[in-house]
């Protein structure tokens, strides 16, 4: 068969090289990866049950996905200084003019009700915005009347009144598509009006989403050129030869082109997910070009063009076949996720892994047979295969050490795994001094916090008004007042309370909800009198009171944690209201990340698991062996513990991040494995003994997988330097995978084979099979 | 400028003036003669940005105050309204007052049933919304005429009346003085013959056109021209509040003494 495929691919090499390199450039254009797609729905599907609730909520009460602008002055009296409130009162009004913007609440927006003061003489209510157009009131009486009030103290303004929120809410069926440029806009109205003590402070949902893009971009601008250039200066100093060099690249290119332009043909938008295809395909492109070079390299010294181009291609075909089946195969696994972003990245990584399989196969050897033989040595055969050569009579004169080392280091790891956390932390990405992080200290620690959910209660017309319903909230909202990292809860029944206490005077023994229903109707009215009430009320209660939300305001932390306070609301609410006919959902955008964060990590684990099985499948299917399907489980299992390990020691999560190394480790454990094999059993069926088998597959494959972890381990190394941690970790955790990949398949798996030599040694294996060794 | 009530009344018969500028007109539609009381029956329909509706059923009781032309001097400073909510039943009985002074700012009562007692609420612009509806004091209640200038924008316009009938009317923008009112411009359609105000446009700070009224029932009520029935609809909030009348009288001989504190406790009159 491969002998089949090497002749049809010589006969036809110009035609298919013509062709790969005209279809790349006309992918070209639609490989723009300078784009990134904001919609929600690119990460959720639109009959995902946890989408179809908040859109359900966000129908009702306008989306939860917001900007949050603290302010922090030096003092509480400069935050209510006359310049501080008018320069508040003016960002308001600005930022409201923003398109798309939908509701800003601030100091400025805000509707406070209190009773009049008795000493006037007249018992009544105060029912006005915090800071009246045409500044009314003297700044100290806004600071009282901000303080003294529940619903203000904590969310707009913090307890020693030193620091103030502008919570921006946007039209959410349009934001996604001009975010960058409208959060941009409101920096801009902001950020050169300060007052002098004064500083502002970004945060919230959209604030983050639009700071991973912008970071995403930034790092593809400032991290691609030095990627490249280490690329280039590596493959070049492991062939020395400008030609090799520049063909490797073009190689990559072609690659990355396809994978892009079927990408995009496919009708699927870029996002942060899929800009991760691109080091995907480099990485595993360079490892099979690098096998490749090293291959024709070998035979092109003693065959003519034809004869190295056929022997390279079925010598190769099968093993970066299968070894490029099995990481397709794991991404392709993908496509059941319940994100359409990870759905559309496995599709898309799967297909670009067989096309770069394809296109090494044909483009790279029809290349070579165009060049010069190299003269000398290059250095990769210099310099590596006397340590190969080393490392193999190692590996077969120790090998009860050396699978003692490993199952040591195993049991490290083992032991690092044991702390190492499934979350995602989004605000952890950063460093403590980027203004994310800067910010969400701000805000979790002065006012309500930087995350939320909602609960949303339905139930039949004025079923969200009755005072049992009523009370039966303010209970839950007390129970939720007691969950850790819960900083705010606010629901219709604090406003009902707010008003009867303040129809009473203000008196304390009044703040509750009333027990008779006209009463409740009639505080409800009085709060709607003024537009802006209505306006406020209608945030948190449908006007037919067939739906209302209790707010829940959250300290930024893990996703695990959101997911777990959620699960507590849900049984505190289905509690709560269980026999009421209410049905309450937890939804919002607290619901929605650390679900799309659940998602992300469960999908990326559960194709991590599935790749093991189908490497297992893809060996037993490409070699028709079941014990060399076992032989691989040890060496594709090590990089993956001592990974996992060295994250938990570090106290890396295993998050939405990280969970792509494993991908793109996945890919290059594979390769090193079934080159290995493929080589082990050729040399064997040839005649050599285990140990020479084993010599020649460790100088031959194990020096290619060495030159390609130093390859990608020296240019994605770059990464490191990234302020972002995902990027960084990215970087540091390739190369550890890639060199934890290189030392298991020249350490265990020829250790493994010489203690089980009846199962795979060279007289084991000859006497097994009467029939030649598959090619 | 007004839109209910003496706001909409207007006689019969009035003709055009030709060559009015815009002071005149804003004068004439401030000025005229719209009966000393009145006593309606309203009915109002909020429909919420998702298109679902409460009814609210209200009555409304106006006294001129004395500076509208023809009021006697015992009349009070300014004019009085009560509004006593009839349906739906768990509001029923709750009750709103609010004098109006030229001069100083307007003063507003409630009476609750719940609690049986009169609160007095502070803090009211008269750019507000009218008990929770579209509507606002001003739009009720009528604009002071100071507080704006004028321009006549259209001298020609039509409107177009239920009926199909074109009849002339005057294209007329106010500007309020103070910039930083909620909304600092309207543009008004003035029908020339009795100067009724059957449409406008309302403009935020941001000079969008955030309230749009129309009228969609005048007729003459004990010889006067009534809007019957008018909406009132926000396209920013996506919110419309329609108001209809469902009987009206006039000059009904109504006291200062029907606007008093006591007065909001008691049954309606």
């Amino acid at each position: 068969m491969s002998a089949w495929l090497a002749e049809f691919l010589w006969r036809r090499r110009y035609v298919l090289s013509a062709m790969i390199v005209l279809v790349a450039i006309a992918f070209a254009p639609r490989a723009n990866i300078t784009h990134i797609d904001n919609d929600i729905t690119a990460w959720f599907a639109k009959d995902d049950p946890v989408y179809r609730d908040y859109e359900r909520f966000r129908d009702e009460f306008g989306g939860s996905r917001t900007l949050i602008i603290a302010l922090k002055a030096d003092s509480a009296d400069r935050l209510f200084s006359p310049a501080t409130l008018d320069f508040i009162r003016q960002v308001s009004g600005d930022i409201e003019r923003v398109d798309t913007v939908e509701r800003v609440a601030s100091l400025a927006t805000a509707t406070t009700v209190e009773a009049l003061n008795a000493a006037t003489g007249d018992s009544g209510i105060d029912v006005h915005r915090l800071i009246e157009e045409g500044g009314g009131q003297t700044p100290a009486d806004v600071r009282r009347r901000a303080l003294k009030d529940d619903l203000i103290r904590g969310d707009l303004v913090s307890d020693d009144g030193a620091v103030t929120a502008v919570v921006v809410s946007f039209d959410e069926k349009r934001i996604d598509a001009v975010r960058g440029g409208v959060i941009q806009q409101i920096h801009g109205l902001v950020d050169p009006r300060l007052p002098p003590g004064v500083k502002a402070f970004y945060n919230g949902s959209l604030e983050i989403s639009e700071t991973y893009n912008r970071i995403t971009l930034a790092n593809q601008r400032t991290f691609t050129p030095p990627i490249f250039v280490i690329t280039l200066l590596a493959v070049y100093l492991s062939f020395r030869s400008w030609r090799k060099m520049l063909l490797t690249i073009v190689a990559v290119g072609i690659s990355v082109l396809w994978t892009l332009g079927l990408f995009s043909l496919m009708g699927y938008s870029y996002n942060v997910l899929s800009s991760m295809l691109v080091p995907l395909i480099v990485v595993l492109a360079i490892a099979d070009d690098v096998h490749i070079m090293q291959h024709w390299d070998e035979k092109r010294r003693h065959l003519s063009p034809e004869a190295a181009f056929k022997a390279t291609v079925a010598h190769l075909a099968t093993p970066l076949f299968g070894a490029s089946a099995t990481t397709a195969l794991g991404m392709a696994s993908l496509a059941t996720s319940s994100v359409v972003a990870v759905r559309s990245f496995g599709v898309g990584a799967a297909v670009g892994i067989m096309v770069d399989f394809m296109i090494s196969l044909v483009f790279v050897p029809t290349i070579l047979s165009l060049m010069k033989p190299e003269a000398g040595e290059a250095p990769h055969e210099k310099y590596l295969v006397r340590p190969m050569r080393r490392i193999a009579a190692f590996s077969t004169r120790r090998p009860r050490a050396v699978l003692a080392v490993s199952v040591a280091l195993s049991l490290v790891a083992l032991l690092g795994i044991r702390d190492l956390r499934v979350d995602t932390n989004h605000i952890s990405f950063f460093s403590k001094d980027h203004p994310l992080g800067q910010s969400a200290r701000v805000v979790d620690d002065e006012l309500s916090g930087i995350y939320s959910f909602q609960i949303l209660l339905e139930g039949p017309p004025d079923s969200l008004s009755t005072p049992d319903t009523l009370r039966r909230m303010d209970r839950l909202e007390g129970e939720l007042r007691k969950l850790p990292n819960v900083k705010k809860v606010r629901s219709v029944a604090d406003y009902v309370r707010r008003v009867n206490k303040e129809l009473h005077d203000g008196d304390p023994a009044a703040d509750i909800v009333p027990a008779d229903a006209s009463t409740v109707a009639q505080e409800l009215f009085v709060f709607t009198l003024g537009g802006e009430g209505r306006h406020e009320l209608e945030r948190v209660v449908a006007s037919d009171f067939s739906s209302a939300q209790i707010d829940v305001k959250l300290r930024a932390m893990d996703s695990n944690l959101v997911l777990a306070l959620i699960e507590r609301t849900d049984a505190l609410s289905a509690a709560t209201f269980a026999g009421t006919g209410i049905k309450a959902t937890t939804t919002g955008s607290g619901r929605l990340f650390s679900t799309l964060d659940h998602y992300l990590v469960s999908s990326q684990i559960s194709s991590f698991g599935t790749a093991f099985f189908t490497v297992f499948a893809v060996i037993f299917i490409i070699f028709r062996s079941v014990r060399f399907g076992f032989l691989t489980i040890a060496p594709n299992v090590l990089p993956v513990l001592a990974v996992l390990g060295v994250m938990g020691f570090l106290g890396i999560s295993m998050n939405i991040a990280t969970v792509m190394v494993a991908s793109v480790a996945l890919g290059v454990v594979d390769d090193d494995t079934i080159h290995f094999i493929n080589r082990y059993r050729r040399e064997v069926a040839a005649g050599a003994s285990t140990d020479e088998a084993i010599e020649a597959s460790t100088v031959h494959e194990g020096r290619a997988s060495l030159t390609t972890a130093i390859i990608n381990s020296l240019g994605f190394g770059v990464l490191m330097f990234s302020e972002y941690k995902p990027t960084a970790w990215f970087g540091g955790l390739l190369g550890l995978t890639m060199t934890v990949a290189f030392l298991a398949e020249v350490f265990i798996l020829p250790a493994t084979i010489k203690l089980l030599p009846g199962l795979f040694g060279a007289e084991a294996l000859r006497r097994a099979s009467s029939r030649p060794v598959p090619a | 400028m007004r839109l209910l009530l003496p706001v909409l009344l207007v006689l019969l018969g009035m003709q055009p003036r030709p060559g009015l500028t815009a002071d005149q007109i804003a004068r004439q539609v401030q000025d005229r003669d719209t009966g000393r009381d009145s006593r309606a029956d309203l009915r109002m329909r909020l429909f919420d940005r998702r298109d679902r509706v409460r009814e609210r059923a209200l009555t409304l009781t106006t006294l001129r105050g004395r500076e509208a032309p023809g009021a006697p001097p015992s009349a009070p400073d300014g004019d009085r309204l009560l509004i006593r909510f009839t349906f739906p039943n768990d509001i029923r009985g709750t009750s709103f007052l609010v004098w109006k002074h030229p001069k100083s700012e307007d003063e507003r009562f409630l009476y609750l049933p719940s609690l049986g007692r009169v609160r007095r609420i502070a803090g009211s612009e008269a750019q507000e919304s009218f008990v929770g509806s579209d509507f606002s004091y001003e739009d009720i209640g009528g604009r002071e005429l100071e507080d704006f200038t004028y321009a006549l924008l259209d001298e020609n316009a039509a409107w177009t009346a239920p009926d199909g009938t074109a009849r002339p009317a005057y294209r007329l923008e106010s500007k309020r003085r103070d910039r930083a009112a909620e909304f600092p411009r309207v543009v008004s359609l003035v029908v020339k013959d009795s100067f009724v105000v059957v449409g406008a446009d309302v403009f935020n700070r941001r000079d969008e056109k955030q309230k749009v009224y129309s009228v969609s029932r005048l007729q003459p009520v004990q010889g006067v021209w009534t809007v019957m029935a008018s909406s009132m609809t926000n396209a920013l909030d996506r919110t419309r509040t329609e108001l209809a009348i469902e009987k009206i009288e006039y000059n009904t001989g109504l006291k200062e003494d029907a606007f008093t504190r006591r007065a909001l406790e008691g049954p309606g009159r």
